[in-house]
């Protein structure tokens, strides 16, 4: 399943999703596209920790925007952009909230299917360049 | 002529003037009259009489006799200084020329040396009280001497017509007054006039009263005057009391529904006067009425449109306001401004500015509503929405307006209008709809994600398609509780007993469930139920729930953990169950899900053991 030759192979993506199914799907798309999937995590609070860690820099992030109990991924969107890791929206909802420099970003309209999922992270990172390893 | 015969002539004269002066009204006559006697008497056969014309300055040739008609009544001639009239009237007496050609004392006028007058005697009439009213000129056209006697008999003569001619002029005035008078009464047709003598009946009928209420006076002298009041005012008595008011108060008021000819009906307003002679002697009634029905009808649906008007904005739960266009002062406000502006509505009247009204806006929407009011008073229908901060409670507010312009009959704006309601409410609950909506989209667009995940991790293994069917399911049924409690919330109870009821029956000894009432969240509504469902089947496939002879116990309690955070702690307690551990401690998905997704996404902790004699489970979730 893993492809270790792809786009995507070995680079570092953090996943944030609340809901325990998807983010479980995800992380299996991503490792089938060869990606080093950090997290997933459910919210906020263990994303920035993850963002955090020293010496492990990201390739890039799929964000769920809505993290429940009223909780939205703008924090993390925001230390992202501080990091120059980019990112892309998975949302469920219809109406976008988010402040202008948000609203610029991919997104993934849920409920996501692999082919999405991947496709748009490989255009996350098309315009980016990838660290080396 | 011998003397005595003169003198019984004159006399003769005077008696017969005397007579004429007293059956005759007709004062010309009796001036003409008066000359002709006086030129016969005097033998002259002329004699005129003028008469003074104040105004004018001038004197008229009133009567006359042996002058040309062309001069009598019709020749008219300064009051000069110098004039012989002047003179004597002047002088108070008789004046006598014997020759007007040797006169020096006054001029004699142009048309009287024409017509070769010689001799001539002025003799001054005055009225009662003094005052001039001509002169009787007696001429001759040959120069004679007018004796004394003469001279006494046109004294005479002229102080009995003084008298006459002043009772004549009185008369004259009196008639005409009279006659002004009765052309009043009878033109006032707008006015039902009428006299009724001392016992109400009908005397005199005037024609306002015939215009008012359509009988003629032959068809109503001598009726009672209470044919013209109402059947049930007759019987009441008002007709006597009217006429009982008016002879022991002098006047009594009339302003009541009267009955015409025709049966229809007229409103009066007017009144009942007692006529009395100078001794105080009853003369009758003397009864005067307009006749205000128009008016009153008129009256009578202004009030009836004002009374619909009233019931209809006091009765509305919109506010409803009026506002003169000119001043912007309020002039109508009804009851639901207490409502929904919370203040006295007569407070805010009294001072009606639109600035008082502007003060209760919300400062960030005033300048906004302001406009909008500027803009009807321009002639625009607006639909506007602005906040008001409530002073009865300081509350922000959210009014809807419907303004519009009231035109007058030239098109102008005369008044501007409006309708408010309170819509906080109805803003509020499409506030919360949208919400809703979009929660909806998100978790159903979730819901869609998890139950792909499911099925792509189910379907691969053995008997996988009803395993799913199953997880769907019980998805299906926490989604029922959901919208069945309506508040966006499950219970425990509810979840753990419908997860256990689509499988087996909910009954001790074999099942016990007990808890208190907690509710979960939608978020951990979704989760929660997959693990009961997992929990569940493992039961129905391996545990408690397999055969006969296994028992489960379901209880749960609210708690608090290390951190204070208030949290659910349920345990799943089998037993009696003859365990087959080859099948049962593998790590199913029905484990991973249990174990696993309660705590990733709801940070739940979670002990799954194989006891002896079945599984035990301990969730503790905590609340949100």
């Amino acid at each position: 399943m893993s492809n270790a030759a792809g786009p995507l192979a070995g680079r570092r993506i953090l996943v944030v999703e609340d809901e325990y199914f998807i983010a479980e799907a995800m992380e299996e798309w991503l490792i089938g596209a060869g990606v080093e999937v950090v997290g997933p995590v459910p919210g906020v609070e263990q994303a920035l920790r993850l963002i955090g860690e020293p010496g492990k820099v990201l390739d890039g992030a799929v964000l769920d925007v809505n993290l429940g109990r009223g909780e939205t991924a703008y924090a993390i969107a925001d230390r992202l952009n501080e990091r120059g890791v980019p990112y892309l929206f998975a949302t469920g909802d219809v109406r976008i909230t988010d402040a202008p420099e948000h609203r610029r970003r991919l997104r993934l309209e849920k409920p996501l299917t692999r082919q999405q999922l991947i496709r748009q992270v490989e255009r996350l990172l098309a315009g980016s360049p990838g660290h080396s390893d | 002529m011998p003397d005595l015969d003169r003198m019984v002539k004159r006399q003769q004269v005077l008696a017969d003037f005397g007579e004429l002066a007293l059956c005759s009204l007709d004062l010309d006559r009796i001036l003409a009259e008066a000359c002709r006697l006086v030129g016969d008497a005097l033998g002259t056969g002329r004699a005129k009489l003028l008469e003074i014309l104040h105004a004018e300055g001038q004197l008229l040739v009133r009567a006359g006799v042996g002058w040309d008609p062309g001069i009598v009544g019709r020749l008219r001639m300064p009051m000069e200084e110098h004039s012989s009239e002047t003179f004597a009237i002047a002088a108070g007496e008789p004046v006598i020329s014997r020759d007007i050609g040797k006169e020096d004392r006054f001029d004699v006028p142009p048309f009287m040396r024409e017509a070769g007058v010689v001799a001539l005697v002025n003799v001054p009439i005055f009225l009662p009280g003094g005052r001039a009213f001509g002169l009787l000129q007696v001429d001759d056209t040959r120069p004679r001497d007018f004796g004394e006697d003469e001279i006494q008999f046109l004294r005479t003569y002229a102080n009995i017509l003084g008298p006459v001619i002043d009772r004549l002029l009185l008369a004259r005035t009196l008639q005409s007054t009279e006659e002004r008078f009765r052309l009043m009464v009878e033109s006032a047709l707008d006015y039902a006039i009428f006299l009724a003598d001392p016992q109400d009946r009908i005397t005199d009928w005037l024609p306002g009263a015939q215009a008012v209420f359509g009988w003629t006076a032959e068809e109503v002298g001598g009726q009672p005057a209470a044919i013209t009041f109402t059947p049930e005012d007759r019987a009441s008595g008002q007709d006597r009391w009217e006429t009982e008011t008016a002879r022991k108060e002098g006047v009594a008021p009339n302003i009541r529904w009267h009955i015409r000819k025709d049966g229809s009906r007229v409103f009066i307003e007017g009144s009942t006067r007692a006529l009395r002679d100078p001794d105080g002697t009853l003369m009758g009634f003397l009864k005067i009425g307009q006749d205000v029905t128009a008016r009153r009808d008129g009256e009578e649906r202004l009030r009836e449109s004002e009374e619909r008007f009233r019931q209809f904005s006091e009765a509305s739960s919109d506010l409803i306001w009026v506002r003169n266009a000119g001043s912007m002062e309020l002039e109508y406000l009804s009851p639901a401004f207490e409502t929904i502006y919370g203040g006295s509505r007569e407070a805010v009247l009294k001072g009606g500015t639109v600035q008082r009204w502007a003060e209760l806006v919300h400062p960030e929407d005033r300048e906004r509503a302001l406009s909008m009011i500027y803009r009807v008073r321009a002639g625009e229908r607006v639909m506007n929405a602005f906040r008001i901060i409530r002073p009865s409670d300081g509350e922000t507010r959210w009014i809807e307006n419907t303004d519009f312009p009231l035109f007058d009959n030239k098109g102008r704006v005369q008044r501007i209008a409006g309708l408010a309601k309170d819509v906080t409410e109805a803003r509020m609950s499409s506030a919360r709809l949208q919400v809703l909506v979009e929660e909806l989209q998100h978790r159903s667009r979730n819901l869609i994600g998890v139950i792909t995940s499911v099925a792509s991790r189910t379907l691969g293994e053995e008997g996988g398609a009803a395993d799913f069917q199953a997880r769907l399911q019980a998805l299906s049924r926490a989604q029922g509780l959901l919208s069945q409690f309506g508040s966006d919330t499950a219970e425990v109870g509810a979840l753990v007993r419908g997860e256990l009821e689509a499988h087996t029956e909910v009954r001790p000894p074999k099942v016990a469930v007990s808890g208190p009432r907690v509710l979960l969240t939608a978020r951990q509504v979704q989760n929660f139920s997959l693990a009961l469902h997992e929990l569940t089947t493992n039961a129905v496939k391996y545990g408690a729930l397999r055969d006969e002879a296994g028992q489960l116990s379901v209880t749960w309690a609210v708690d608090w953990d290390e951190k204070g955070q208030r949290r659910l702690t349920l345990d799943w307690i089998e037993s009696g169950v003859d365990l087959q551990p080859d099948r049962i401690t593998r790590r199913g998905y029905g484990r991973q899900l249990i174990e696993k997704a309660l705590a990733y996404a709801l940070r739940a902790r979670t002990e799954f053991v194989l006891g002896e004699d079945g599984v035990r489970c301990r969730i503790q979730l905590p609340l949100e």
